[in-house]
């Protein structure tokens, strides 16, 4: 005999078509949002403006037959229905137009920096992620004692400096070096001209120029993870389902890392990535202070002149690598959780 | 003979700012091996706090006095490793709530081969753990390829069942089950009880049954404990406490749950009410509601259902969890659009013009099952019953029949409630100043949905009888939503039975749950666990 | 049950509940140092022109040495230019404030009047509403506040309107689930059933319910804004004729006072931006946890 009255979710059967649904469902959000990067990029770098022309040469006194010339090589002297029709028939061609500053096309540009952005960016949110993660577990278990309050107090106090501040202290502290101390740590740049020549002396060169930007990222970047980790575990452990693994006889780590952990951790990963957009902006301003050749300082480079055509490649890109990684994100979570699974 | 669980003197307080709180009160109870005891008494009174102090399961700020003796063994001085040891294989416990008391992100397997596995010796083959697992299941009727479910794939009941499958893993020789079939509705509690009833007897455990309801536990123990503010105040065989009650408050326990059939429990003439019916007020006709949920499933939650409330009349929608019943009241209400089929009050489709819409707002009234959230907790008791009159820009002599209808929910001297806010109040008077809200319009319907269902047991006749008095003294025609059978018998003229959506069956109260035609409402009827009247 | 006893007094008694609500801030202890440290920052910023001259920020009015170290006669020594470092601060002061506040107010009623529309009207409201919402919380804020300060003019005015619109979808979404909360209440289905419409439902249950809430998170954006005002600053979006936080440290780095070593001239200003911004957040988490039962019963 089985229950007559009530029926269980259906088991299994329709699960398939339920998670094509959802990928299908993730991938068009992923591609409206794309579509509205597209047009946000148009927007504000072209409309928004007035005359792209003129605010590019904002710095510089320049005659009107060269305003009128440089308006005709961007294009701009024509309707903008028609400027709106050749950038997207561009951008799905990969064309994100010709830098003013450097002379060459965009998408050439931000592929010679898209690697060490990439290193670095990557490097620093899986070590952020992981110590954000091991410190809110302990600080979350350890509530109301005084490791949790160390914790987030550190927490706090590195989450209220400003990135590109730290940066430069670390950069004086341990590049330039204070009084006797001595800088231990390169000051610009991601590689030195003379390292000698074979695999690893490189790649201990570049790992040598990575580790004050690095740790200025982790630094300021960890806090927000172990914070959204503790509150999440701290919700969790009021939950009745601890009070039956107790019961049960569980000892208390057991307890937390068989139950507590796993719970939390769920929400915790879509958080953490919905705060990517924060790394990329810590990745600007890091690049800028260390001089890394990344993305970051290319938009740096861009906005100072400003490159109107440079400073759209990067937002398109920017923003779009976010939107995927967050749609990445979401499918996965899917695979993990069970809840949202079924 | 030893005892399972003997409790000598044990009181429990918290750590509260204003000092500590008793919650339990010096209680003694004892269990023989393989009996059955039931722990009675209303929420608050410190019967779950009870139970947990048992496996010392209570929070850090709870202090334990007098001793708790599990097998001879004083729970007190065990060590910690001692306690773990106890824990489960001495004493398991079937949590209120099996939604919240499992781990939704693990299977059914994990969660019961866990204690298997904790308690081993020797860690045990996948092999071994699974045939226990399989064999557990099997002991509470479910097919064994649900080990593989996660808990948010199984229904209510089922999710019950893997909690009691749960706690007969390490064979312990006493379950405590703490309210195990609150949430569900009355056909899935008889199974489950039954299932636990059975698992329990065939396995020599003992069992400690917890809940509000009386009769539950009357047909399930041979011995009942009554629990009222700490303390237990009566004791003794089930049999004469159920028959003959000594405390004042095993009588309010016993009665707060009427016996359908008795004729006793009935407060209504029904012989006026279904024979001479007068116009129909509010109707229904033909209705059906669906709802598409997110991932595009329609739900047929109401379909095709005829109702009429009439005037000077009392209408029970019955039904359980999910059949419907409430979203057949949310569209009798106009708050939810019905697909097919119309609503009508005085035979005027409500919304065909915008006044007709107001004036049917006037006309028919809620009176929501929660009382405490059915109340801004910002506004004043003065501010809840003037809302309506506010609404409808109807202020002249406000205060006055603010009062006026303060008065009617019997909230004497109005002028003492109308500055207060919800918190400073009772549950019963919360769900009084809901009723005066309504009356203060002067409706000619009032739809109740559960009125009673959140209040505790004494407070729940108090509120019949408000709602009953309304309607001799105003003729107000009421229709009370519930899934509480004896509720229907003890109050309404006409009973309408739900189920999935559709009116199975309706008709005179006498009639209908006395020689039910539909076999579901049979089927209702036989699930209602039912009490030996008691002698007042 | 009952704990005031009957009283026919109300108005005396709502402020009661204020009262309550400062007693529960006042046991966050972190909540009332960062209160104490924001009033302290926000009287020495409106007191600037009283105690100080403006002049001493003029370049071409100072004649003191340039990247002088602290001493006698500049306390926290001089910039680049020769100005005292201690003016700059104070003064930079002014404008970090000023922005934080004024971006996390816009950022607070865009934020608000999206929630409340995506969860009041539901349907394709909430759709459209909640993919721009997310669309616009995944988007990297700082890249699209630079894209703004860069194509419109530089000022005060350009940086406060490029934070606001990029820093409301955490606001947005709050209240949207909050909003969603309230609704579900029996409360507002009973003021539903009572004939209220949408502006009452709306007015009388839903904005009362939320609007704490909003309150402590538009702390919290004050927090995030002061830091993107420093970055755009620093990054050289920021108004050119005032000084900030950002700016002088964009300067710091622009003159080589890294290099040489300048710590003087790199300290205040971080300084101030970290004390204000964790100042702000610890009000804002108190704020959070005394309006927000669920995070006050917190542990066991």
């Amino acid at each position: 005999m089985t229950d007559t009255l009530e029926h269980g979710r259906p088991h299994r059967s329709g699960t398939v078509p339920r998670t094509l649904g959802f990928v299908a469902r993730k991938l068009g959000g992923a591609a409206v949002s794309l579509a509205l990067v597209a047009v946000l990029g148009f927007f504000l770098f072209r409309v928004l403006p007035g005359d792209p022309a003129r605010t590019m040469t904002r710095s510089a006194p320049v005659s009107a037959e060269q305003l009128a010339q440089l308006r005709h090589r961007f294009g701009l002297d024509q309707p903008l229905y028609v400027q709106f029709r050749d950038f997207l028939v561009n951008l799905a061609r990969g064309d994100l137009g010709t830098s003013y500053t450097y002379n060459r096309p965009v998408t050439e540009l931000i592929g010679e920096r898209l690697g060490p952005t990439v290193l670095l960016v990557g490097t620093a949110t899986v070590l952020a992620v992981l110590l954000g993660l091991w410190l809110g577990t302990r600080a979350a278990w350890r509530h109301g004692t005084a490791t949790d309050r160390w914790f987030t107090s550190v927490g706090l106090t590195l989450w209220s400096v400003p990135t590109f501040w730290l940066g430069l202290l670390l950069l004086m502290a341990f590049g330039v070096g204070v009084g006797p101390l001595p800088g231990l740590f390169p000051v610009a740049g991601m590689s030195s001209p003379d390292v000698p020549p074979g695999v690893l002396p490189r790649v201990l060169d570049v790992g040598h120029h990575m580790v004050l930007p690095c740790v200025t990222l982790v630094a300021v970047i960890h806090a927000q993870f172990m914070m959204v980790m503790r509150s999440s575990l701290l919700e969790e452990m009021g939950a009745e389902y601890l009070t039956t693994a107790r019961a049960k006889g569980l000892r208390d780590d057991a307890v937390r890392r068989g139950h507590a952990v796993p719970n939390a951790l769920l929400p915790t990963v879509t958080l953490v990535f919905l705060h990517l957009g924060t790394v990329v902006a810590g990745a600007i301003t890091v690049e800028t202070v260390f001089s890394w050749p990344g993305l970051g300082l290319l938009t740096y480079e861009a906005l100072r002149v400003p490159d109107l055509p440079l400073l759209q490649g990067t937002f398109v890109v920017l923003a779009s690598s976010v939107i995927v990684m967050n749609t990445l994100a979401e499918l996965l979570y899917r695979v993990l959780d069970p809840r949202v699974r079924a | 003979m030893t005892s399972v669980l003997r409790l000598c003197d044990v009181s429990v307080d918290y750590a509260t700012p204003a000092g500590p709180r008793r919650v339990v009160d010096r209680v003694n109870l004892g269990l023989d091996p393989g009996g059955t005891l039931g722990l009675a008494g209303e929420s608050g009174c410190g019967k779950t706090t009870l139970a947990l102090a048992v496996l010392r399961l209570l929070p850090r700020t709870a202090r334990v006095r007098g001793r708790v003796l599990l097998n001879e063994q004083d729970v007190s001085q065990l060590t910690w490793g001692g306690l773990r040891a106890v824990r489960w294989a001495g004493a398991s416990v079937v949590f209120q709530g099996a939604m919240h008391a499992l781990n939704p992100v693990r299977t059914v397997f994990d969660q019961i081969a866990e204690p298997v596995r904790v308690h081993s010796v020797e860690r045990p083959a996948v092999s071994a753990l699974r045939e226990r697992v399989r064999e557990l299941l099997e002991r509470v009727e479910l097919p064994p390829e649900r080990a593989r479910a996660y808990p948010h794939e199984l229904s209510g009941g089922q999710r019950q069942r893997v909690m009691i499958a749960m706690a007969l893993a390490c064979e312990p020789s006493l379950v405590i089950a703490d309210e195990p079939t609150t949430a569900l509705d009355v056909v899935v509690q008889a199974q489950v009880m039954d299932v636990l009833r059975r698992a329990v007897r065939e396995r020599g455990a003992a069992l400690l049954m917890i809940s509000h309801d009386l009769s539950v536990l009357a047909g399930t123990c041979h011995r009942l404990a009554v629990m009222y503010r700490g303390a237990v105040v009566e004791q003794g065989e089930t049999a004469r406490l159920v028959t003959a009650p000594e405390h004042r408050h095993t009588r309010e326990l016993a009665a707060a749950f009427p016996t359908v059939g008795d004729a006793g429990s009935r407060h209504v003439d029904g012989s006026a009410g279904s024979e001479g019916r007068g116009n129909a007020l509010l109707s229904a006709r033909g209705v059906g509601v669906t709802f598409v949920d997110r991932s595009r499933t329609r739900t047929r939650a109401v379909r095709n259902v005829d109702l009429e409330v009439c005037a000077d009349e009392t209408v029970a929608l019955v039904g359980q969890s999910g059949s419907g019943k409430t979203t057949l009241a949310r569209t009798l209400l106009g708050l939810c659009r019905p697909d097919t089929g119309r609503v009508r009050y005085r035979g005027v489709e409500p919304g065909s013009s915008s006044g007709s819409l107001r004036e049917f707002r006037r006309q028919v009234q809620l009176v929501a099952q929660d009382p405490t959230g059915a109340l801004n907790p910002r506004h004043t008791v003065y501010e809840a019953v003037a809302e309506g009159l506010r609404i409808h820009r109807d202020v002249v002599g406000e205060a006055e029949r603010v009062r006026a209808a303060l008065e009617a929910a019997e909230l004497r001297p109005a002028a003492d409630f109308v500055g207060r806010f919800p918190h400073e109040l009772s549950g019963g008077q919360r769900q009084r100043v809901v009723i005066a809200g309504a009356l203060v319009l002067e409706p000619a319907v009032l739809v109740a949905d559960e009125p009673v269902a959140s209040l505790d047991a004494t407070v729940r006749g108090e509120i019949l009888e408000l709602l009953l008095g309304l309607r001799r003294r105003r003729g107000l025609s009421v229709l009370v939503i519930t899934h509480d059978l004896g509720l229907a018998w003890s109050i309404a003229d006409r009973v309408a039975v739900m189920r999935a959506g559709e009116l199975v069956e309706q008709g005179p109260v006498e009639r209908v749950l006395t020689e039910p035609e539909h076999e579901y409402t049979r089927a209702l009827l036989a699930a209602v666990p039912s009490l030996p009247r008691v002698v007042d | 049950m009952t704990t005031g006893g009957p009283s026919a007094d109300v108005r005396a008694r709502r402020p009661s509940t204020l009262a309550e609500g400062w007693r529960a801030y006042r046991n966050e202890r972190g909540g009332v140092f960062g209160l104490a440290v924001l009033v302290l920052v926000v009287l020495l910023a409106l007191s600037a022109p009283l105690l100080t001259d403006p002049a001493g920020l003029d370049v071409t009015r100072v004649e003191d040495a340039p990247l002088q170290p602290p001493g006698a006669g500049h306390w926290l020594g001089t910039d680049e230019s020769g100005r005292s470092v201690l003016l700059l601060t104070w003064w930079g002061a002014r404008v970090s404030l000023l922005v934080g506040s004024c971006a996390a107010a816009l950022s607070m009623v865009i934020g608000t009047l999206v929630g409340v529309t995506a969860a009041h009207f539901g349907g394709w409201t909430d759709t459209v509403l909640l993919r721009l919402t997310d669309f616009f919380l995944v988007l990297p804020a700082l890249v699209l506040a630079i894209a703004l300060s860069t194509v419109l003019s530089r000022g005060v005015f350009t940086i406060v309107l490029a934070i606001g619109v990029t820093s409301w979808p955490q606001t947005a979404r709050l209240v949207r689930a909050q909003t969603l909360t309230v609704q579900t209440r029996p409360y507002v289905e009973r003021a539903r059933a009572l004939g209220g419409g949408h502006r009452h439902v709306l007015g009388r249950h839903v904005l009362p319910a939320v609007l704490p809430l909003v309150f402590a998170t538009t702390t919290l954006t004050v927090a995030s804004a002061i830091i993107a005002e420093s970055t755009l600053s620093f990054l050289g979006l920021g108004d050119p004729s005032r000084t900030s936080w950002g700016a002088m440290l964009k300067s710091a780095m622009d003159t080589g006072a890294v290099t040489a070593g300048a710590w003087w001239y790199l300290l205040p200003p971080g300084l101030g931006i970290a004390v204000v911004v964790l100042a702000f957040t610890l009000c804002g988490r108190a704020l959070e946890t005394v309006l927000n039962p669920r995070l006050r019963g917190e542990g066991r």
